[in-house]
């Protein structure tokens, strides 16, 4: 029977003879101001039917009334996209994406455009943006703080008035007399930890600690000196530890500005304690701490300074990517904003792409090619083209040779390398510092800074013409060239460029023993190369948290980074990207000068982050007990486990904000193990909007408000080219008690806690003229729309709201309550800044014109600086367990735990043989879209994904229930403590999509808490609900680090866990 | 693939104006229909969730479905995404089926859209008759139960009176649209105030396009003009109205598979 495949008759015969312009009428290319003129009419051209009265009463469809749409930020994940609220009754009833974002829209609508012309525009946004409802209007929402009935994790509760809360943790005391086995402890409050409140005595001990690991001074000297503030100190035979107010910690997970700055006010400019931590390397840690490491500038005799970021794929302009264990089709950040480049170009033809990944992503099943390789061998393949391209002569050498500013100004080059600049070699053989004048013989240099302080210059060299040139990095007169392929001896001194260097790393290997450890084809190799040096600059690898997520995660990203570095495409269209983003904390207003007698916090930290153990008074030789971090921050995995050991020292109190270690982390059981303990952290507050699956260990629960009720500033991505900064503001009115603080009512929320713990205890900086004098900080918006006012006036300045636009930000917010929302308030709060304010508010952020988001061929918003290709600092850095110096070059390790051993190997031999990873579906976050029904009706269970010859190997079939099992957790269960034991098993998905040897699963399932199970509060028994409670959560079964004994296993160099390291079992359950 | 828009921008605003344009003429000269561009798809659901919130279905009433297959062998794998809604079929098997029961229950409106009577739609057994003759499986049933109606808090998002056919219609209250039979009505809503339909403005990777047959100036229509544009099960006489894109061979091989199994 023939087939049917088309059906050609009512499609019309013609084949259209009009040009692609004529039919859009010009509008689709961009650029000048008639495209801009074309644009608003079309979008006014919308509204020109209801106002001809064309529209019935019946048919009116009031969400597309600009009155009834406020526009805000979501997040339900950590992309942020911006987002248009429709408001029925007060009620949000749909979320759509918002075309004034370069996150929806590429390109955005001009940011001119009126909000009255959008209001029928809706813009892209993924499914669980749409769900954001339901995140907000959540049955088990907490909506009074709740106190801990009974032990840690009985998941008893009693809901008490938020004064006694704020009362108690502020001042301690018997507070859990009527728990069993608690009757006589005594919890210290926070107004005890508050030890050290004189910014002056502060100031001078932190100083002399720092004397005293220089050597300069001993401890002893310290306590003499230091002697009538020594109670002030945790331990005074160890002043390095630093104050007792470092013994309450501030810790969060899904953290953005705003409120980022708040907790860090709190924490360490009011309160001086230096713990404020957050859960980047969960994420992607060894990403940003690798970019951060390749971003250090050399300042006054130092490396230092670079940014926690990274760099992304320009995807809307490139035209070939390599995905590296990144998929923005399902995660990476994000979906919504990234989708449309890729799809875009592999319909136009201009992208071409690839992916490195174990599974077949989504973003695999649109790829030119995939490339399932193992686990954790990402770096092995990026040396293995480094190597064919070096060989072939495929590198950027004009670019590369440059060694300082004046040279790559010359080409005009944005940025420059330390490619060419000679390194000496250590008296074992090992690549040691750079080469500097005064090692052979050249005079330094007295210098002095901007303040005045004098600092030496000595000059680094480069070899040119047989000869070796010194030269400044930051020289923008005198370039300075350098020859790649140098290996000289000067004087005796043996030394080679860092490109030298590199090209040893990657033939270390040949090409086809790379693509060996990678279990990949040598054509592979070749494959991905051709491509890659065919496309000039607008050839990138992208990478995410697939490479990031393992022990050798900085090599991984540190291979990838360099590919795309001898490429030369950073700052260029279609290139690698940095996110640019407008500042909140000056610009009508100063932050930096709005705190009033501001803390000097000084110390160690509970994490040992930014910090050497050589230079500390608990050195005792290799191993250190726990892992020291000099070249990360946020060390997420370190937290807890680092409290329940108590190393370097006790924490008394700590505060928990929109984070669930417990369930997020590999590993993370051992986190609840801990929690269990309140002898290990005697006061635990979570800030939480459920009881969730880490708050339900907590003493004290304060209720939150959602991103739909309450303000932040979302910050961009390295994949977004314009500056930008969405705002997210309260769309709805609060769900949570009102409470008063300050004399202010307001909803209780992260903000009015710590007000009123600010209050209780007298902290400086919160408060009547908390701000300076004048200006009070008594809620929220006191903050937030001073950061508005801020924003509005960044280059220039935004224009001022007209009569028209005031009267649509008053109409839009008339459902609003008085205790979030007041026009006269805000107006007085913002001062000669209100009208702006009230121009970005109605837009829901400030984005920069697409249009000017490049100039020529490269993009407007530089990072146009100095990359370093040899990471000097790393290099002088040493492994905390085993003594022995860090790499700083790209370089392939094996996975290995803190020991050193090549742990997999050991669990293969035991039988544990399959490689477990992680993975993002699009329809779930970590912890937080269970409660979301529109979402299980797409997605409403995970699987165990494994290959179909594993799956027949081991006898198992699709939808059998597996339990999963590893050497650290041969049982295969979760210990929940007091909520019990969970078994780790899932259903298995039998499929074609992956590596053979790899099984994976979903994040997001699995639940415990967060309305999954029963609880009670106030003796009243609250039932769960059991479509939150389905699939599987495997991170117990992840491994534990045999030397931490309660931590998973980590990068000791960019900090990140290991995600996807762990070798398991799977038994049938 | 031709593509005659290169940026979703473009697209959106294109498909905008086609609307636009529709709105001027009278309805019965207007033709709706849905193209989906299944090599852009990636199978994320977003069409299907945004439907559930702009129409406010409750639970198991879902206009939209993205099926999704693997096909081929380890490491040769691809995988196809078939985002699937009412077809609006000039010759609607369920109107017939329905209609035999309870009269204007199904209508085919001229625009092209077949619609359902809430009021009138309302008997099951006419429901089942008119289930069970729809080959793409459009059709749902609306038992009258809530997400959160169970739950410590019945939410307030579940209680507002939807915007569907332009009437405002509590179902909260006991009344329809629960216990009526309910499916995809290409938003006609959004149609009449000038917007298109949820499931298109919130795709992602921009596979949605919609618009008007009778102008073959639109986007819709041009899209089908230079690429080959196939229905699904054209051999049962339904003469739908939603068109998938087939002019790469990869996304031809694709849907074969799928006809392969599903049938023309």
């Amino acid at each position: 029977m023939a087939k049917h495949m088309s059906d050609q008759q009512d499609i019309p015969a013609e084949g259209c003879a009009l040009s692609r312009r004529g039919f859009l009428k010009g509008s689709a290319i961009l650029g000048g101001s008639a495209v801009l003129a074309e644009r608003m009419q079309w979008i006014q051209g919308l509204v020109t039917r209801a106002e001809s009265g064309a529209l019935a009463a019946g048919e009116e469809y009031l969400l597309s009334k600009p009155e009834n749409i406020l526009y805000s930020v979501c997040l339900q994940c950590n992309t942020g996209c911006a987002i248009k609220t429709k408001i029925l009754d007060g009620v949000v009833v749909k979320i759509d994406g918002s075309p004034y974002s370069p996150w929806s829209l590429a390109p955005h609508l001009p940011y001119a455009t009126s909000p009255v012309d959008t209001a029928k525009v809706d813009a892209p946004l993924c499914l669980k943006g749409q769900a954001g409802i339901q995140h907000a209007y959540d049955p088990y929402r907490i909506v009074r703080v709740l106190k801990r009935a009974g032990k840690r994790g009985e998941n008893k509760w009693t809901s008490i008035p938020f004064d006694q809360a704020v009362s108690e943790i502020v001042e301690g005391g018997l507070l859990f007399k009527e728990v069993p086995g608690e009757e006589t402890r005594r919890v210290e409050g926070l107004r005890q930890i508050y030890a050290l409140r004189d910014p002056k005595v502060a100031q001078a001990m932190a100083a002399d600690v720092e004397a005293i690991r220089a050597k300069k001074m001993t401890v002893a000297e310290f306590k003499t000196k230091h002697a009538t503030n020594l109670d002030k100190l945790i331990d005074p035979d160890h002043p390095d530890f630093g104050p007792k107010n470092n013994q309450m910690a501030f810790v969060w997970g899904r953290l953005k500005a705003g409120r980022g700055d708040l907790i860090g006010r709190f924490t360490r400019d009011a309160f001086g304690s230096t713990n404020a931590h957050g859960h980047t390397t969960v994420c992607q840690g060894s990403l940003y701490f690798t970019c951060k490491a390749m971003a250090d500038q050399f300042v006054e005799g130092k490396f230092t300074g670079g940014p926690k970021f990274y760099w992304q794929a320009d995807a809307q302009n490139s035209e070939f990517i390599i995905f590296v264990g990144a998929s923005p089709l399902e995660g990476n950040y994000g979906p919504t904003h990234r989708s449309k480049a890729l799809t875009e170009g592999i319909t136009d033809g201009r992208l071409k792409f690839a992916v490195v990944d174990p599974r077949h992503s989504k973003t695999a099943s649109k790829a030119w090619k995939w490339v399932p390789a193992k686990p954790g061998t990402d770096g092995a393949l990026a040396l293995g083209m480094i190597r064919l391209i070096m060989e072939q002569g495929h590198y950027n050498g004009t670019y590369l040779r440059n060694a300082n500013r004046a040279a790559a100004a010359a080409d005009k080059e944005p940025t420059w390398t330390n490619a060419a600049w000679l390194i000496k070699f250590n008296a074992d053989g090992t690549p040691g510092a750079f080469l500097r004048g005064s090692d052979i013989g050249l005079k330094k240099e007295e210098r002095k800074n901007a303040a005045g302080k004098a600092w030496e210059f000595d000059p680094f060299l480069v070899w040119k013409d047989g000869k070796a040139v010194p030269f400044d990095p930051n020289d923008d007169k005198n370039a300075v060239e350098g020859d790649l392929l140098a290996r000289p001896t000067i004087n005796g001194v043996k030394t080679q460029t860092s490109f030298m260097l590199l090209y040893d790393s990657a033939a270390t290997h040949s090409v086809a023993e790379w693509a060996g450890i990678c279990g990949i084809e040598t054509q592979d190799i070749v494959d991905l190369t051709r491509e890659f040096v065919s496309h000039g600059r607008k050839a990138v690898a992208d990478v995410h948290r697939g490479a990031a997520q393992h022990t050798n995660g900085f090599y991984n990203v540190l291979a990838w980074m360099t590919l795309n570095l001898i490429n030369g495409n950073h700052d260029y269209k279609g290139g690698l990207l940095k996110a640019t983003t407008f500042s909140i904390t000056s610009g009508a207003f100063d932050f930096g000068k709005m705190m009033p007698n501001k803390a000097n916090p000084f110390g160690i930290s509970s994490i040992r982050h930014e910090t050497t153990y050589e230079e500390s008074t608990i050195f005792q030789g290799y191993p250190a007990k726990r892992a020291w971090y000099p070249f990360s921050s946020d060390i997420y995995e370190e937290i807890i486990p680092s409290m329940g050991d108590m190393y370097p020292y006790q924490i008394k109190a700590m505060f928990l904000y929109m984070g669930s270690p417990g369930y997020s982390l590999p590993a993370g059981h051992t986190n609840i193990a801990v929690l269990s303990d309140p002898t290990k952290i005697p006061l635990v507050i979570v800030n939480d909007i459920t009881v969730g699956t880490t708050s339900v260990y907590a003493d004290y629960i304060f209720p939150d408000i959602t991103f739909l009720e309450r303000w932040e500033f979302q910050g961009s991505h390295p994949s977004i080219a314009p500056e930008v900064q969405p705002i997210r503001q309260p769309v709805m009115a609060p769900l949570t008690e009102t409470v008063k603080v300050f004399g202010e009512e307001q909803p209780i929320s992260l903000e009015s806690m710590l007000l009123g713990v600010a209050e209780k205890l007298g902290l400086p900086g919160f408060g009547p003229n908390g701000f300076g004098p004048g200006m009070d900080f008594k809620r929220d918006e006191d903050m937030y729309l001073r950061m508005t006012a801020n924003v509005a006036a960044a280059r220039g300045g935004v224009p001022e709201a007209s009569d028209a636009e005031v009267k649509l930000f008053l109409d839009s917010r008339r459902h609003l309550p008085k205790t979030v929302y007041d026009a006269t308030r805000w107006e007085k709060v913002s001062d000669k800044s209100w009208k702006k304010v009230v121009y970005v508010l109605n837009r829901g952020g400030r984005f920069q014109d697409y249009d000017k988001a490049y100039a020529g061929d490269m993009a407007a918003n530089k990072y146009g600086r100095m990359i370093n290709m040899y990471v000097e600092k790393v290099a002088k850095g040493k492994n905390p367990i085993t003594g022995k110096p860090f790499a700083g070059i790209a370089t392939h390790l094996p996975i290995l735990d803190a020991q050193g051993r090549e742990i997999s190997k050991l669990d293969e031999a035991k039988g544990y043989d399959l490689n477990l990873i992680t993975y993002r579906e699009i329809a779930h976050t970590k912890s937080r879209t269970i409660t979301n029904y529109w979402l299980l009706q797409v997605s409403p269970e995970n699987h165990i994904l494994i290959n179909a010859v594993d799956a027949q190997r081991l006898g198992i079939k699709g939808g059998e229930n597996v339990r999963v099992t590893s050497a650290t957790n041969p049982d295969g269960v979760w210990d929940l403590k007091a909520l019990g034991k969970k078994p780790i098993v899932g259903k298995a998905k039998v499929i074609q999509g992956i590596r053979p040897g790899v099984v994976a699963f979903a994040l997001g399932f699995g639940h415990w808490a967060t309305g999954s199970s029963d609880f009670t509060i106030d003796g009243k028994l609250v039932k769960g609900d059991p479509r939150r409670a389905t699939g599987v959560h495997a991170n117990a079964a992840m491994r534990v680090d045999d030397h931490f004994k309660n931590t998973c296993m980590v990068d000791l160099v960019g900090g990140s866990v290991s995600f996807y390291d762990t070798r398991v079992k799977l038994l049938k359950a | 693939m031709l593509r005659s828009a290169p940026t979703r921008t473009a697209e959106l605003q294109a498909m905008l104006e086609d609307v636009q344009q529709a709105l001027k003429k009278s309805a019965n000269q207007r033709s709706w229909i849905m193209v989906i561009n299944t090599k852009k798809c990636s199978g994320c659901h977003s069409c299907a969730v945004a439907c559930m919130a702009e129409n406010m279905s409750p639970p198991n009433v879902t206009y939209r479905a993205v099926p999704e297959v693997e096909i081929g062998e380890y490491p040769q794998v691809s995988r196809v995404f078939m985002p699937t809604n009412c077809m609006h079929c000039d010759n609607p098997p369920c109107a017939k089926a329905a209609n035999a029961i309870t009269p204007g229950a199904i209508t085919k409106q001229p625009d092209g859209i077949v619609i359902v009577a809430y009021d009138k739609f309302r008997d099951k057994k006419a429901f089942d008759a008119a289930a069970k003759v729809c080959p793409y499986k459009a059709l749902y049933w609306d038992d009258g139960s809530f997400f959160t109606k169970a739950l410590p808090v019945f939410e307030p998002y579940e209680q507002q009176a939807g915007f569907e056919y332009g009437a405002r219609l509590k179902r909260a209250e006991g009344k329809s649209p629960a216990g009526s039979g309910r499916k995809c009505h290409f938003c006609l809503h959004r149609l009449n105030a000038g917007m298109l339909p949820a499931c298109v403005t919130t795709c992602p990777c921009g596979a949605m396009y919609f618009g008007d047959k009778n102008n073959s100036k639109g986007l819709a229509m041009q899209l089908l003009a230079f690429n080959n544009g196939i229905r699904l099960k054209v051999s049962q006489d339904t003469r739908p109205r939603v068109y998938y894109l087939t002019s790469e061979t990869g996304t031809a091989d694709n849907l074969k598979a799928c006809l392969a199994c599903h049938g023309a």
